[in-house]
């Protein structure tokens, strides 16, 4: 037997070395890698602040060499070389005064120096000696005193220079001259120091006028600024940049890649070789308003503030982030800024206009314009309807009160009767009349609510127009044609297709014939479609109106194209329509809730008249709706010219009206109750008024808030799968396709007849095949882009979580201009007027007015209206723009202008709206206060007189003056209008220059000029102006204010010669005209 | 955690081979090319080797009837004249040509410097009509106007391009000196007080132009040799171009004949 080898212990005979060398190593790579990535893997922003430090110095450093140059330039121009020697030379004028007064001055600090701390001692001790003897009393108060008298007496020494001769001497004072010596050293000091202030001011103002020259002609950083630049740079900390707003949830990191953001030069890529992150704030003007260390980025931007880690989880693009970065679009696309506006809307939803944010402003019209609003609810759009409701419900609550406290009034006088005692019997007869004054503050607050009804009731519109009246207005066999695909008759229309099948479409039209007003409207006479072209193109309706499709189209977009109405439309009508398109077949009763009939005036005996000033129900008092919900105005013209103008529209057809297949069935009383059913589905009461509907509310979801829905609970039907391959599975892919096609999602779904998609189809294909699927690539350009506008609106509509103080809801003027944007976009009132010298005004665009008369036909500019227009007067005007109750067919303001401002019958709401809004824009106090002109003395009312019958003054030749024979030629208002109309501080800066105010104005500049700190007439002067030492421009506009009637007549006679030659010369022109003819 | 489990070790070898060479990663983003600026300045013309453009401008149609102009808003306008006043766009002569039409070289001259040249061109109001009616003036040349009327004009430029302004010029005023900086092809003027009042100002950025004299015809002068492209502007039908060539010395000829309904 082999002797037993103990069994070898594992312990002792194995050795781990190679499995600890392998670990050993392992966990020596294990710490290389996580210090790797602790300094290049886990912070990529480390990367990009290094490379910003490279590139940014590189940049600044290639800026500054140009910078200089600028420089350079600058301070060698002409200019600026002259100012410099002013400064050289009058520095050098002032030195020997200077150094005179430096002496002195240094004279007296020397001396000042040797007796301060001498003084300041003994006061010190003098101070404390008084305080004994004021605290003391008898003989120790004495002991005091005497002390301060011995310590008074001093004598104090000093070594001090003497002013006189600069001697240093030793002086020998008490302390009072000790005193007055230090206090008059002081004195001198001050003065001297007033006298060098006074010797260098002129100095120091020439120099800052050579700084301001200097700022203002150079461009961009200087080269110490630039350095400034690269010296912080090159210090910069390479660490996280975070704006932290813990109140505001607010914590960004954005900055700590995005480095170039605020700094005070504009970075682009191609500055830093392409790195789009390193690029300035495109619009440094809105970091301005939007202070980044209050707003920080992720409230306008969205993405995720905090996160650091990857460009992607920074942006929130990834999975169950809710707010991922909003992008722009295609930058070569229109809307370029698109969905990055989306931004803007959460702060502004009260702001129907941004300057900054025009896509979403576009949006934001759009969702009005397009009628999305009479399906959808959003905030502060078409609010009257609501407020409508709650007044009445208010009423009726009112009504309630108003009842149980008559009763109490019965009660408590009956029990004052019968009360026991006179005591009891009194309190119970107060407490009567306490119940009657509660019912007559009921009465008034009831005549207030009625009142605002009203109001509300004429400011209430509907999108599309009213279907009560299709009978009188439209041929039968247009509707069926219009209803199957209005895009087809009208491409631009903003009445969407809605999916009506074959039994659906004739239900439709039958339900709308039938449940019509059957009004026969007085037959008119044919007018005259030449004149009434001519009209049409001059009065002003193609600022709204366009005739002329696709690129041919002229005119606006806000109404309705009028291509094709001629195909459509009954005569009759459209004269009243012309005429007056708030007139109404028949008023309807809110309280009946039924059209009312000449019989229901004739049972009251009353005329079957009903308007704004006839707007109560014969029946039950309550108010009427007695006005079409039309935004189109009066423009107040003749029954002729009515007929005219629709002579001309009738002649506007592209095919044959007879052509149109007959439609008998609209006829069918068994379509009508299906008919009614649909309509109801479809929601068509949302935009048009239809009898029976007068109540129905909207039928879609309320938008306010769309945008912050969990993406989850928008209907992505069988498309999610798809959506999210194709990476459209975000809000914005979800607004997008919705828009395009609606009944996309629709699409595969097993879905009962009438359950349907309702929402009908905004944007189709040009001339594309309607059965097919298409998709938002396979719409016009246009349609896309409307959609882009449309959908950043939807994504900016959340529900912010951010602190009231971070939106935009002023109250002060800032308010009255967010509430006027809302009327000037309602009515259009951009069609015709500029608001901001930046938005043309469609009217500016059209080809009559291009020419150099044309130009001198376009309305006012409002952008100084304001500062303008006494407020009370502007309210008198936007109410009856003829300002005149008879005089109707006119202007009030500008009768020479062919174009007339209409009439919009806005309610005294939406009037102080607009008045408020006017003077807010201009920053006009309200209410305004007419401020107090020196009357004019009788000489300056000579001198007025003199100058404005003048030849070398034009006033007269321009501005009306109420004389038919003079006004032909007249191109300006008349200056009777002036004191009512202007406020005397516009006037003023308007007459001295009317071009800083209104570029291209008819008013011409240099009628004054400058002369010895006044205005004086720019031209020569009447003989009794010798001597006049006053402001030639201020007496005008004071004899302005003060004109009456009579002393225009007054002028007109003075003017004599002039004018009476004009009248004159008018009777012979036709002689002239027949010479003419012979040439 | 940020990394899956089965990386680890993979990333740990991998660690070994990146160690000490740092990958920078450049993010997918565009760089746009700088683009190549412009070489500033041009050639002189020679003088010694400069031709001509000459031609004449005719109108082929039925003389349209001139209108009247009416001053009798202002006296001062009608005791100027002692005959009827007719407008002047739109006159033909009796053999057909036009005058008043401007005519100025539209491309081909750029590679040419030319001053702005230091004396002005004068625009007169007299008779309530501005004299001339059509002229030509080059970027930066000083316009001076003055008026030999005894009454308020104002002088009002609608241009396009250029800055609109509008100046009041009384009787006995100092003249008024303007420049335009930019070229246009034509600014309308007008007078506000007198809305007959007519001037056409050509802005142009070469001394290359004429206006076709009361016998329609043109001379430019001082042409470089070359090709160009010549304009014929009239108030009334619009504009025609053609191309010419011009050789040393020479004279070339552009002769423009305008149709009726041809208007702007």
């Amino acid at each position: 037997m082999p002797p037993e080898s103990p069994e070898r212990d594992p312990v002792t005979s194995q050795s781990l070395s190679g499995l600890l060398l392998i670990s050993a190593l392992l966990l020596v790579l294990t710490l290389g890698w996580a210090l790797y990535d602790e300094f290049y893997g886990l912070r990529p922003w480390k990367d990009y602040q290094r490379d910003f430090v490279v590139r940014y110095t590189a940049f600044l450093r290639r800026q500054k060499p140009k910078q200089e140059a600028a420089e350079r330039a600058i301070k060698a121009s002409p200019e600026y070389q002259a100012l410099q020697q002013q400064v050289d030379a009058l520095q050098k004028s002032v030195e020997p005064e200077l150094r005179k007064l430096d002496e002195q001055s240094a004279l007296i600090d020397q001396r000042l120096a040797a007796i301060t701390g001498k003084y300041t001692d003994a006061h010190a001790r003098v101070t404390y000696m008084i305080w004994e003897v004021e605290h003391n009393s008898g003989s120790s108060k004495r002991s005091w005193q005497a002390d301060l008298d011995k310590f008074k007496k001093g004598p104090f020494r000093f070594e001090a220079v003497s002013l006189e001769d600069g001697r240093v001497r030793t002086e020998s004072v008490d302390y009072d001259r000790l005193e007055s010596e230090f206090k008059s050293l002081q004195a001198k000091k001050g003065e001297l120091l007033v006298r060098k202030g006074e010797l260098l001011r002129p100095v120091s103002e020439l120099k800052a006028k050579l700084d301001a020259y200097f700022k203002e002609h150079m461009t961009g950083l200087t080269a110490a600024q630039i350095q400034g630049l690269i010296d912080k740079t090159q210090a910069m900390d390479i660490a996280i940049k975070q704006i932290n707003n813990p109140d505001a949830g607010i914590v960004d990191r954005c900055e700590s890649c995005h480095l170039g953001i605020r700094e005070p030069i504009e970075i682009t890529a191609r500055d830093m070789g392409g790195r789009r992150v390193f690029v300035s704030h495109p619009d440094p003007e809105l970091l301005k308003i939007h202070d980044p260390e209050k707003f920080g980025c992720t409230p306008c931007h969205n993405g995720n503030g905090m996160q650091v880690d990857s460009v992607k989880q920074a942006h929130g693009e990834y999975e169950h982030w809710l707010t991922p970065l909003y992008h722009k679009a295609d930058p070569r696309a229109k809307s370029a800024g698109a969905y990055m506006e989306a931004g803007c809307q959460q702060c502004h939803t009260n702001d129907m206009v941004l300057a900054h944010a025009p896509v979403l402003t576009a949006g934001k019209d759009l969702f009005q314009w397009r009628g999305c609003v009479g399906c959808h609810r959003y905030q502060n759009y078409d609010p009257e309807p609501e407020e409508l409701t709650a007044a009445q419900q208010k009423l009726q609550q009112l009504a309630q009160q108003r009842a149980e406290d008559v009763a109490n009034i019965a009660k408590a006088t009956q029990a004052g009767d019968n009360a026991p005692d006179n005591e009891t019997a009194r309190q119970f007869y107060a407490q009567a009349n306490e119940y009657r004054l509660a019912v007559t503050n009921i009465d008034l607050q009831t005549d207030q609510l009625n009142t605002r009804i009203k109001f509300l009731q004429m400011d209430r519109k509907k999108v599309g127009p009213d279907l009560k009246e299709v009978r009188a207005k439209l041929r039968p066999e247009w509707i069926p044609v219009w209803l199957k695909n209005p895009h087809a008759f009208r491409p631009t229309t903003r009445m969407p297709r809605f999916r009506l099948d074959e039994d659906e479409l004739p239900a439709v039209a039958a339900f709308i014939w039938q449940s019509a007003l059957d009004v026969k409207l007085p037959s008119q006479p044919m007018g005259d479609p030449v004149k009434g072209k001519a009209s049409f193109e001059s009065r002003g309706c193609q600022a709204c109106h366009a005739i002329g499709e696709g690129a041919n189209a002229v005119g606006g977009w806000f109404g309705a194209n009028l291509t094709r109405i001629g195909e459509k439309v009954d005569y009759d009508y459209l004269v009243r329509w012309i005429h007056n398109p708030r007139e109404r077949s028949a008023p309807y009763c809110p309280f009946e809730k039924r059209d009312l009939t000449p019989a229901d005036y004739q049972k009251h005996g009353l005329p079957y008249v009903f308007d704004l000033d006839h707007s109560k129900c014969p029946n039950d008092g309550h108010e009427l709706v007695v006005e079409q919900m039309t935004v189109m105005p009066n423009l107040r013209l003749s029954w002729q010219e009515s007929r005219d103008i629709a002579a001309y529209l009738m002649t506007l057809k592209q095919k044959d009206p007879a052509s149109y297949p007959p439609a008998p069935y609209l006829n069918d009383p068994q379509l009508k109750a299906k008919g009614e059913e649909i309509v109801r589905r479809y929601g068509c009461a949302g935009c048009h008024e239809i009898a029976g509907f007068e109540d129905e509310g909207r039928i879609g979801t309320e938008l306010t808030t769309e945008g912050s829905k969990p993406l989850e609970q928008l209907d992505f039907a069988l498309y999610i799968g798809q959506a999210k391959r194709e990476g459209w599975w975000s809000h914005r892919g979800f607004f997008e396709h919705k828009l395009a096609r609606p009944e996309m999602f629709d699409d595969g779904m097993v879905k009962a007849e009438g359950e349907e998609l309702k929402m009908p189809n905004f944007f189709e294909p040009q001339n594309g095949d309607l059965t097919k699927k298409w998709g938002l690539q396979d719409l016009p350009p246009e349609s896309r882009e409307q959609i882009a506008q449309l959908t950043t609106f939807l994504l900016g509509s959340v529900s912010s979580q951010y602190p009231a103080r971070y939106f935009d809801l002023p109250e002060d003027q800032r308010k009255d201009i967010q509430d006027g944007w809302w009327i000037v976009k309602k009515y259009n009132c951009m069609g015709c007027h500029q608001f901001t010298l930046d938005q043309d005004s469609v009217l500016m665009t059209l080809p009559q007015y291009q020419t150099p008369d044309g130009k001198g036909q376009l309305p006012p500019r409002l952008v100084t209206e304001g500062a303008r227009v006494n407020p009370e007067w502007l309210a008198r005007f936007l109410a009856n723009p003829a300002l005149s109750e008879k005089d109707t067919d006119r202007d009030g303001v500008r009768s020479y202008l062919k174009l007339r401002m209409p009439t919009f019958y806005f309610s005294p709401i939406e009037v102080r709206k607009l008045v408020r809004f006017f003077q807010a824009m201009s920053q006009q106090p309200m209410p305004y206060i007419p401020q107090k002109l020196e009357p004019l003395t009788s000489r300056e009312i000579a001198m007025a007189r003199a100058l404005f019958t003048s030849k070398g003054a034009p006033c007269l030749k321009c501005h009306a003056v109420g004389l038919p024979a003079h006004d032909q030629y007249a191109t300006a208002p008349n200056f009777l209008l002036a004191a009512d109309r202007l406020k005397p501080d516009w006037v003023k800066h308007w007459i001295l220059d009317p071009a800083m105010i209104d570029p291209g104005t008819a008013m011409p500049s240099g009628l004054f000029r400058q002369e010895g700190g006044r205005w004086v007439f720019n031209g020569p002067t009447p003989p009794v102006f010798q001597g006049y030492e006053g402001d030639h421009a201020d007496l005008l506009m004071r004899y302005l204010f003060e004109l009456t009637p009579a002393e225009q007549q007054q002028l007109i006679r003075m003017t004599g010669a002039g004018m009476n030659a004009t009248a004159a010369k008018a009777q012979l022109r036709p002689a002239v005209r027949g010479r003419a003819a012979g040439r | 955690m940020k990394i899956p489990r089965a990386l680890w070790v993979a990333g740990m070898a991998v660690t070994l081979l990146l160690a000490g060479c740092s990958k920078k990663q450049e993010t997918a983003e565009e760089t746009s090319a700088v683009p190549s600026e412009q070489p500033a300045g041009g050639t002189p013309v020679d003088p010694a080797t400069a031709g001509e453009i000459t031609g004449k401008v005719t109108f082929n149609g039925p003389k349209p009837k001139l209108a009247v102009l009416h001053m009798d808003q202002d006296p001062v306008c009608v005791q100027k004249h002692s005959s009827p006043v007719y407008a002047e766009d739109g006159e033909v002569n009796g053999n057909g040509t036009v005058p008043n039409a401007f005519v100025y070289v539209k491309e081909g001259a750029d590679k040419y410097t030319f001053p702005a040249p230091t004396e002005a061109v004068t625009l007169d109001q007299n008779g309530c009509l501005y004299k001339p009616h059509v002229l030509g003036i080059m970027v930066g040349q000083t316009l001076h106007i003055i008026s030999s009327d005894p009454t308020t004009h104002n002088i009002h430029p609608l241009p396009k391009n250029n800055p609109e302004w509008n100046q009041s010029q009384a009787p006995g005023a100092p003249p008024i000196d303007k420049k335009f900086a930019r070229p246009e092809v034509m600014i309308p003027v007008k007078c506000n007080q007198h809305p007959w009042m007519r001037a056409y100002i050509g802005v142009v950025k070469n001394p290359l132009y004429a206006v076709t004299g009361e016998d329609g015809t043109f001379t430019i002068k001082g042409v470089p040799p070359g090709d160009y492209t010549v304009e014929a502007w009239t108030a009334t039908w619009g504009t025609q171009d053609q191309k010419v060539a011009v050789s040393p010395k020479g004279t070339a000829t552009a002769d423009f004949t305008f149709k009726p309904g041809a208007g702007t």
